[in-house]
C-alpha cells in the first residue's frame, strides 16, 4: 500500500532519560537567566562559544560519537533529549550547531584516524565551530549545479570558485565543502566530493560576511582562490559527494529545530495573553499546542527510523515542510492574537521583542536546509508521481 | 510493530479490501444494515481485540485496535466497528459481560436524573447504529462516582436519521429502559466521549490515506494537455500536500492509542488526554484539507455519486465534528497550556 511508506509509527522515548532531561533543563535554566529574552529567540543562529562550552564540559556534545575519539557513546536518543531541551528553551547553540548534527558524524564517517583524534575531541568540548559549503551564487536549490573546482595536483587540492550562504564562515574553524571534482562526467550528480578544511590554517579562502535584513553578520560569501587542500582534505569518495550530502540531509531535516524555531514566541504569547483569553483564542493556540505534539511525535518516528538504519528521506522531507508551516505561522498568529506591536531588541516587553526578532527571522526557515518546492518534490517522488 | 498486530491488520485489510467496494458501500447506503458483512467482521474476532483472552478475545492493547480502526475508516465501513470496540473495552474494565449483539454506545454522560433502580430514561439521544442496537451502553455519573450502564434496547423508540456520510446517527428515546447491569467504574463519566474523539481521528486517517491514494492514481492514469496530470508540478505539490497532512494526522492518531496503553485517562495527571486532544483537534483541522485537494486532483469525477470518493470525503465531514471538534480540543488544549503557562507548557508536552 503507497500510504504504508509514509506512516510514523510512535517512537517513545524510554523512561530512563528523563533524569537526562531534568538535568539538562535545569541546568539550561540556570544557564539561560542571564540572557535577554530576545536574544533566546535566535536559538541555533545565536553564535555564542562559552554556552557551547559549558555544554560541552557536561558531556552533552558529540553523544553519539564513539568514545575511541573523545566521543560519548551514548544514544541518538539522548542526544535527542538535549537537542530539543536546548531549542525549547531557545538556548544559543550556533556555535556547536552543526559540528554537533553532522560534522561529527561525518568525520567519525569518513575521515582518516588523525583526522579523528584532532577533531572529534575539539567538537565533543564545543569548541569547534563548523560550516557549510554548499550553495553558490548559480547553485541555489538546484545544488547539482555547483561549479566550484577543486583539481588534483601534485600538492594536493587546488580550489577556484565562490560559496555563499555560508552560516558563520567568518568565524568557523572547520568547513565542510562539496566541490566538482570531474567535470567531464555526464551526470551532473556525479563528479563532486566532500572536502573537510581546516580555515585556520588554508590560505586563499576570503569570506565576506552578507548583512542580513535584520543587519546582523552571520552568513558569507566565500571566495577561493588557488586555495590548496591537503591530500587528506578529502573526506569519503570521490565522486560520491552527492550521496553523502543526501544522507546528511536526512538528519538534516528531521530534526526538531524543524519546528521549533518560533517555540518561545509561543510561550511569551501564552504569558502575554494570560488566563483570562476568550474560548476563541485558546482555541488557537491549543492548535498551536496541538502541532508541536503532532511534529514531535513525527520527528521522534524518524529518529526511531534512523536509529535502527532505515532510510527516511521521505519522512524526513514530510516534517521539514510540515514544520516549517507550522513554525512560520505563528508570528502571524500571535499578531491575529494579541494587540501589542513587534518591537527591536532593547524595546518593549519581552513578548514584543521576540515577537520582532521572529518576524524578520521567518522568511529563513523555508530557505534553510531546502525550499518547500524541493521538499514537495522529493514527496511527490516519494509517491511515485515524479 | 509486533506479530499479532501486523496479523490483525493484515486480515482485517484482507477482508476489506475484497468485501468493501463501491458496489457494496452503494448498496448499503441503499438497503441498510448489511448482515453478511457483519457476521464476517464479527467471525474475524476484530471487535474482540481487547477483549481477554479467556472471553474469546485477542487481549489486546489499543495500539493493537489502531489499525483495525484506521482500516475501518480506509474502507469507509458502513459499520460500528470502532463503537463496537470500545464497547468491548469497557466491560472489560468494569469486569462485566456483555449481553450478545450490536451494542449502541451512548456519547452523553448519563446523570442521576437519567438512570433510576432498574430503569433508564433517554430523550432522543442520538446513538451511532440505534436502530441496528441490541443493547445500549453508557457510562452515568451518579453525584461524582462513574458507573458503567448496560440496558436493554427493546422498547426504544428510534427516530432515524444519519450523518453526512449516512451512517446512522438515530435519536434514542425510552422512558424505562430495562437496566441489565450497572457497575461501579474507575474512569471518568466522559471517557466515551474522549475515546470516541480518539476513533474518530484514527477513521479520519484511514480515510485521508484512501483519498491520497485515489488521489495519486487518479493523476497518474488521467491525461490533460497531453501528459498526465502527475507530470504537472502544481498537481505534484497538491499530492505531497496532501500526503504530509495525511501523514501528521496517522501519527499523532497512532500516538494517542499508544498513550492511552502507557498512561491512562484516569490518574488525572499528565494522562493520554493530552495526546487525545491533540489527535483530535489536528484530524478535524486536518479533514479540510485533505477533503479539498483530494476533490480538486480528481476534478468532476470526484463529485459524482458513481466515481466514489464521497464515500470517504462525506464521512471525514461527519467525523470532523463527531466527537468535538477542532474549536473543542483545541479549547481544551488552551486551557492546559495556559495552566501550565510559558514556562510548563514544554514539560506538559514532553510529558
Amino acid at each position: 500500500m503507497l500510504s504504508e511508506k509514509l506512516r510514523f509509527h510512535p517512537c517513545e522515548l524510554p523512561p530512563s532519560l528523563d533524569a537526562l532531561r531534568a538535568e539538562v533543563r535545569a541546568f539550561l535554566r540556570e544557564e539561560t537567566a542571564a540572557y535577554p529574552a530576545v536574544h533566546l529567540s535566535n536559538s541555533w543562529d545565536a553564535y555564542d562559544p562559552e554556552f557551547s562550552a559549558k555544554l560541552g564540559a557536561r558531556g552533552w556534545l558529540g553523544m553519539t560519537l564513539p568514545a575511541a575519539y573523545g566521543g560519548h557513546g551514548r544514544s541518538a536518543f539522548e542526544r535527542y533529549v538535549v537537542v530539543e531541551e536546548c531549542l525549547a528553551a531557545g538556548a544559543p547553540a550556533g556555535f556547536h550547531w552543526i559540528a554537533d548534527r553532522q560534522s561529527g558524524p561525518l568525520i567519525v564517517r569518513y575521515g582518516t584516524a588523525a583526522q579523528k583524534h584532532e577533531i572529534i575531541p575539539k567538537i565533543t568540548a564545543g569548541r569547534a565551530c563548523f560550516c557549510i559549503g554548499m550553495s553558490e551564487p548559480n547553485a541555489g536549490s538546484d545544488l547539482a549545479s555547483l561549479r566550484t573546482k577543486a583539481e588534483h595536483t601534485a600538492d594536493g587540492w587546488v580550489v577556484n570558485g565562490t560559496k555563499i550562504w555560508t552560516t558563520y564562515a567568518h568565524r568557523a574553524d572547520y568547513m565542510i565543502a562539496l566541490f566538482r571534482t570531474d567535470s567531464a562526467s555526464e551526470s551532473r550528480h556525479a563528479g563532486l566530493s566532500q572536502f573537510l578544511i581546516d580555515l585556520r590554517k588554508t590560505e586563499g579562502i576570503t569570506p565576506r560576511p552578507i548583512k542580513d535584513l535584520t543587519g546582523r553578520l552571520h552568513f558569507n560569501e566565500v571566495a577561493f582562490e588557488n586555495a590548496v587542500l591537503p591530500e587528506d582534505a578529502l573526506i569519503g569518495k570521490e565522486g560520491r559527494g552527492w550521496q553523502q550530502v543526501t544522507e546528511e540531509l536526512a538528519f538534516e531535516r528531521s530534526g526538531p529545530e524543524r519546528y521549533l524555531s518560533c517555540f518561545v514566541l509561543l510561550t511569551h504569547l501564552i504569558d502575554v495573553i494570560g488566563e483570562d483569553a476568550s474560548p476563541a483564542t485558546m482555541a488557537r493556540i491549543g492548535s498551536q499546542i496541538a502541532w508541536v505534539a503532532t511534529l514531535r511525535n513525527m520527528s521522534l518516528s524518524i529518529a526511531g527510523k534512523l536509529d535502527q538504519g532505515e532510510d527516511p528521506a521521505l519522512a524526513a522531507s514530510i516534517v521539514k515542510d510540515l514544520g516549517c508551516q507550522f513554525e512560520q505561522g505563528l508570528p502571524g498568529l500571535a499578531q491575529e492574537l494579541c494587540e501589542l506591536e513587534p518591537t527591536l531588541a532593547g524595546h518593549g516587553v519581552d513578548y514584543q521583542q521576540v515577537l520582532g526578532n521572529l518576524i524578520q527571522l521567518a522568511p529563513s526557515f523555508s530557505l534553510r536546509g531546502g525550499t518547500p518546492e524541493i521538499m514537495r518534490g522529493i514527496i511527490a517522488k516519494g509517491l511515485g508521481v515524479r | 510493530m509486533n506479530d499479532m498486530r501486523q496479523i490483525l491488520e493484515d486480515s482485517v485489510v484482507r477482508l476489506f479490501s475484497e468485501q468493501v467496494d463501491r458496489d457494496v458501500l452503494t448498496r448499503i447506503e441503499e438497503t441498510g444494515w448489511p448482515d453478511d458483512l457483519w457476521s464476517q467482521v464479527d467471525e474475524l474476532g476484530i471487535c474482540q481485540v481487547l477483549a481477554a483472552e479467556a472471553a474469546g478475545g485477542a487481549d489486546g492493547v489499543w495500539a493493537d485496535a489502531y489499525p483495525i480502526v484506521r482500516a475501518c475508516g480506509h474502507y469507509a465501513l458502513p459499520l460500528p466497528v470502532p463503537e463496537t470496540i470500545t464497547a468491548v473495552w469497557l466491560a472489560r474494565q468494569a469486569d462485566c459481560m456483555l449481553p450478545a449483539g450490536v451494542p449502541g454506545l451512548i456519547p452523553e454522560v448519563l446523570d442521576a436524573g437519567d438512570v433510576h433502580e432498574n430503569s433508564l430514561s433517554l430523550d432522543g439521544v442520538v446513538i451511532p447504529w440505534g436502530r441496528r442496537a441490541d443493547y445500549l451502553i453508557g457510562v452515568a455519573d451518579i453525584n461524582g462516582a462513574a458507573e458503567l450502564i448496560v440496558v436493554s434496547a427493546a422498547g426504544a423508540s428510534i427516530e432515524q436519521a444519519a450523518n453526512l456520510g449516512l451512517d446512522p446517527r438515530d435519536a434514542v428515546s425510552g422512558r424505562s429502559l430495562e437496566i441489565e447491569a450497572r457497575y461501579a467504574f474507575d474512569l471518568p463519566a466522559d471517557v466515551i466521549h474522549w475515546i470516541g474523539a480518539m476513533l474518530r481521528a484514527a477513521q479520519i486517517a484511514g480515510a485521508g490515506a484512501a483519498c491520497l491514494e485515489l488521489a495519486v492514481n487518479y493523476a497518474a492514469e488521467r491525461e490533460q494537455f497531453g501528459r498526465s496530470l502527475s507530470r504537472f508540478q502544481a498537481i505534484q505539490h497538491y499530492l505531497a500536500d496532501l500526503a504530509g497532512t495525511m501523514a501528521s494526522v496517522d501519527a499523532i492518531a497512532a500516538a494517542a492509542f499508544e498513550a492511552l496503553d502507557r498512561s491512562g485517562i484516569s490518574n488525572g495527571q499528565r494522562d493520554a488526554r493530552f495526546e487525545i486532544a491533540a489527535a483530535k483537534c489536528r484530524a478535524s483541522e486536518a479533514v479540510e484539507r485533505l477533503t479539498r485537494l483530494s476533490h480538486q486532483v480528481h476534478g468532476a469525477i470526484g463529485f459524482t455519486y458513481e466515481y466514489g470518493l464521497h464515500f470517504l470525503t462525506r464521512k471525514l465531514w461527519a467525523w470532523r465534528a463527531e466527537f468535538g471538534g477542532a474549536g473543542e480540543w483545541g479549547e481544551y488544549l488552551g486551557t492546559v497550556a495556559f495552566e501550565s503557562g510559558g514556562d510548563g507548557i514544554w514539560q506538559t508536552i514532553t510529558g
